[in-house]
């Protein structure tokens, strides 16, 4: 039971040039990966492939095989891979329906979508808002919530389908600090309730080293490093693949670099 | 019957999901509205000459009144004025053939013929527009589309017509964020009508390729969201209807159906 | 070429529809002066720097560009005097080249055309989408648009430029670069102003902070003094946080600190004071 990435390659439609190539990738439920790299080394393609989005959705042409618990995305439709990945991106607004009135009713889209029984429905919808704690958000409209609440409340119309696995794209890089913070909070409790493998795609390097077990490093549409999260968040060749270290990795970097001892890094 | 079923809490349905619309009018099935417009509208123009559109404007304002929207149809009515007068205008002094003149001063003579043709046809068309203008008012979109959904259009058209609705201010907001951003640019927008004019096409390019980018990643998030699974969607809305409601919509369809076959077959000199 | 004076005096603005965005706001920038404002969407920043290229005229109260009251002036000729770089490029891009995307605003406030080129590459060098002129915006990617909106407004060689969210969307290499530019405008002595969302980007490129909270200025100093421990409190009421340095030194029980470079510099000099004193007390 995973979602597995193997020997994979991606070209969009229209180019000559692989965004992707050599990706070989294993996610496994309850655990939490995170991918870094600089804009362009193929991060957003990576979500769309792993999602079965890319080539089902847009097109263009895969290469190696992408499964998900053992259903090659290939062969399957959109609304099955929906039901076993699903995927937030990096802009809230685009992302809801836009046109149910309430909150709820917007996290039932999906539910409902699948023909559920009514019953059914509501389980999802209630459980969805529950595991993100927005439950007071249910009666709002959806187009009149902050930034951070849009994106929590796209996050938990994904859930309610209840997939396995999340791909999530940069979900905080268009949101204000208190936004970042709300989705963090949010994914870390997510993840300490285990059950969901989480595939997280982040500038915020921070955000990774608290929710992340491995990370991948991606360079040119291919895997560069990759390993326990710590580790590869404390290369030395990080910031040469354009990536930003954690603030915790840097300082202490910087301190030494200056033969100054920081032991509160620690805390 | 399950229609007249308690609204509230079926199956655990948030009460504020239940949203039974009330009051006068106003709490009539979307269908049983839509069904009254519709006929409002082919009456208008179905029916001859003076009574038919008297008739209809009348029981238009009559629901509008019961509803308690005339003010809001007032500033509707308005809105339509310019084409109003440009059609009693056009009408009165150019009605072809018409040999009744009100009065000849040089070129111009307006006829009493010309005159009241354009102002049957501005009945007609006020009758019509308002009758839409009454079933807008009085109804949610969202719960139109429910029923029309339950009903059996498809989940693709329902969307469509819901995400069309909400495009509308979308785009206007994104037009009005557009035309700043050139301007912060040294675009004049409060010069000559030439300097406008010049100033169209900064604003067509992020318009027209801001919504296509959406449209993919909307695409894309509707089918992370089983928007393509087979069958019909589970309905968790379900507003009352009523048996006088469903014979009032089959008796008015049936008499609608008459008076458009009566007029087809005297169009073609079938009946005198 | 040198900035100009930006200021506000008791600024308020409402919207249509009765949304207080701004209130009694005073904001003196002087010269040549470089600052970031930071706070939640919705605290009014956007709207605040709106009002210096005249996009919005104050509700109450008044904006001075340059010494001059804005209200007497047409947005396309305060454009000549303060460039602003919105959040989204995709509001702003509409060329079929990035050649003539740069060159828009340039020429709308009146350079010539030999002068065009000379300024077109300079900008695109400045962002570093040098050869790049005649790539179609739209092939480029999100955060290299991001880099050419702010390329379009450096042509127009403003003496006052304001950045609205310039880091969004970049990595760690487009941060650098945009840290870098603002740093140059500096040195070419022009205004700026930044609206930023990273503490750690604003601690080390502004001397001066302005944190927006409701439509109203609640703290306003250089890095160190914003984000030290008896401005916490105020911090966090706005769901702000200060940068590592500056919570790891709080931790030290060290003051004026807002980035890495004064973290270690305050810890050296602590290191070398105690070392001073030791010999003393024994």
């Amino acid at each position: 039971m995973s979602l597995t990435l193997t020997a994979v390659g991606y070209r969009y439609v229209g180019t000559s040039r692989p965004a992707l190539a050599g990706i070989d990738l294993t996610l496994a439920p309850g655990e939490v990966v995170g991918v870094v790299g600089a804009n362009e080394a193929g991060k957003s393609t990576l979500c769309l492939v792993a999602a079965g989005l890319a080539p089902a959705t847009i097109g263009g042409r895969l290469d190696g095989a992408v499964t998900v618990d053992g259903l090659p995305t290939a062969q399957a439709h959109p609304y099955e891979l929906a039901q076993r990945c699903g995927v937030l991106f990096q802009n809230p607004v685009t992302q809801l329906s836009g046109t149910a009135p309430t909150v709820w009713e917007e996290v039932a889209f999906g539910p409902r979508n699948l023909a559920l029984p009514l019953t059914e429905v509501v389980g999802r919808v209630d459980d969805a808002l529950a595991a993100l704690a927005i439950a007071e958000l249910a009666e709002r409209d959806p187009a009149r919530l902050s930034g951070g609440q849009a994106q929590l409340v796209a996050l938990a119309s994904v859930l309610a389908l209840r997939p396995a696995y999340l791909i999530l794209d940069e979900p905080t890089s268009q949101l204000d600090p208190q936004g970042t913070r709300l989705v963090g909070e949010a994914l870390s409790r997510l993840v300490a309730g285990g059950g969901t493998g989480v595939l997280l795609t982040e500038h915020k390097t921070d955000l990774l080293w608290g929710l992340a077990g491995r990370v991948v490093v991606l360079d040119g549409g291919r895997a560069a490093l990759s390993g326990a999260a710590h580790a590869v968040l404390a290369d030395d060749r990080l910031a040469a693949w354009g990536v930003e270290p954690p603030g915790r990795v840097r300082l202490a970097r910087t301190a030494e670099a200056a033969g100054v001892a920081l032991p509160e890094l620690a805390a | 019957m399950t229609s007249e079923a308690p609204a509230d809490d079926r199956h655990g349905i948030p009460a504020f999901v239940v949203r039974v619309p009330a009051g006068p009018y106003r709490s009539l099935n979307p269908v049983t509205k839509l069904v009254i417009a519709l006929s409002e509208v082919i009456l208008a123009f179905a029916i001859g000459s003076w009574s038919g559109p008297i008739l209809v404007l009348a029981v238009v304002l009559g629901c509008a009144a019961i509803a308690g929207i005339l003010r809001p149809l007032w500033v509707i009515a308005a809105v339509t004025l310019p084409v109003v007068v440009s059609i009693l205008l056009v009408n009165t002094f150019l009605y072809p053939g018409a040999k009744d003149p009100i009065i000849t001063v040089g070129p111009f003579a307006p006829t009493w013929t010309g005159l009241a043709f354009g102002v049957q046809v501005t009945i007609r068309l006020l009758a019509a527009s308002l009758a839409l203008a009454v079933a807008y008012l009085t109804t949610r979109t969202d719960d139109l589309l429910t029923e029309l959904e339950r009903r059996g259009l498809g989940r693709r058209s329902t969307f469509l017509i819901g995400a069309a609705t909400e495009t509308v201010p979308r785009t206007i907001t994104r037009a009005g964020e557009i035309v700043d951003s050139q301007r912060a640019r040294g675009l004049d927008t409060e010069g000559s009508w030439w300097k406008r004019a010049r100033g169209v096409l900064p604003l067509a390019g992020p318009v027209v390729f801001g919504a296509l980018t959406e449209v993919e990643e909307r695409t894309m998030a509707l089918e992370s969201r089983a928007f393509s699974a087979p069958g019909r969607r589970t309905m968790i809305r379900h507003l009352p209807d009523s048996g006088v409601q469903r014979w009032f919509r089959r008796a008015l369809i049936a008499v609608l159906g008459l008076i458009v076959i009566g007029r087809v077959l005297g169009a073609l000199g079938w009946v005198p | 070429m040198n900035g100009i004076a930006l200021a506000t005096a008791g600024l308020g603005y409402v919207y249509g529809d009765g949304t207080r965005a701004l209130e009694a706001v005073d904001l003196r920038v002087a010269a040549g002066e470089h600052l970031a404002i930071i706070g939640q969407n919705g605290s009014g920043k956007s709207t605040l720097v709106r009002h210096f290229n005249g996009l919005l005229r104050p509700t109450e109260g008044e904006v001075l560009v340059d010494g001059m009251p804005a209200r007497q002036h047409h947005v396309a000729e305060l454009a000549r005097l303060v460039g602003l770089a919105f959040q989204n490029p995709d509001r702003q891009i509409f060329a079929g080249r990035v050649r003539t995307e740069v060159a828009f605003g340039a020429r709308n406030v009146g350079a010539s055309s030999a002068e065009l080129e000379v300024r077109v590459r300079e900008a695109l060098t400045a962002v570093g989408l040098q050869g790049s002129e005649d790539v179609n915006p739209y092939d480029l990617g999100y955060s290299r648009r991001k880099l050419l909106s702010l390329a379009s407004i450096l042509a127009m060689r403003t003496p006052a430029v304001i950045l609205d969210e310039p880091t969004t969307g970049q990595d760690a290499r487009g941060v650098a670069r945009v840290g870098d530019l603002i740093r140059a405008l500096g040195e070419a002595g022009r205004t700026v102003i930044a609206i930023s969302h990273d503490m750690r980007f604003v601690a080390e490129t502004f001397p001066r902070l302005v944190v927006m909270r409701a439509g109203a200025v609640v703290l306003d100093g250089p890095p160190a003094e914003v984000f030290g421990e008896p401005n916490w409190a105020t911090l966090a009421s706005t769901f702000l946080e200060p940068p590592l340095s500056a919570r790891v030194a709080a931790r030290l029980g060290l003051a004026g600190v807002a980035t890495e470079a004064d973290l270690i510099s305050a810890v050296t000099r602590r290191a070398r004071e105690s070392e001073g004193a030791l010999p003393e007390g024994a």
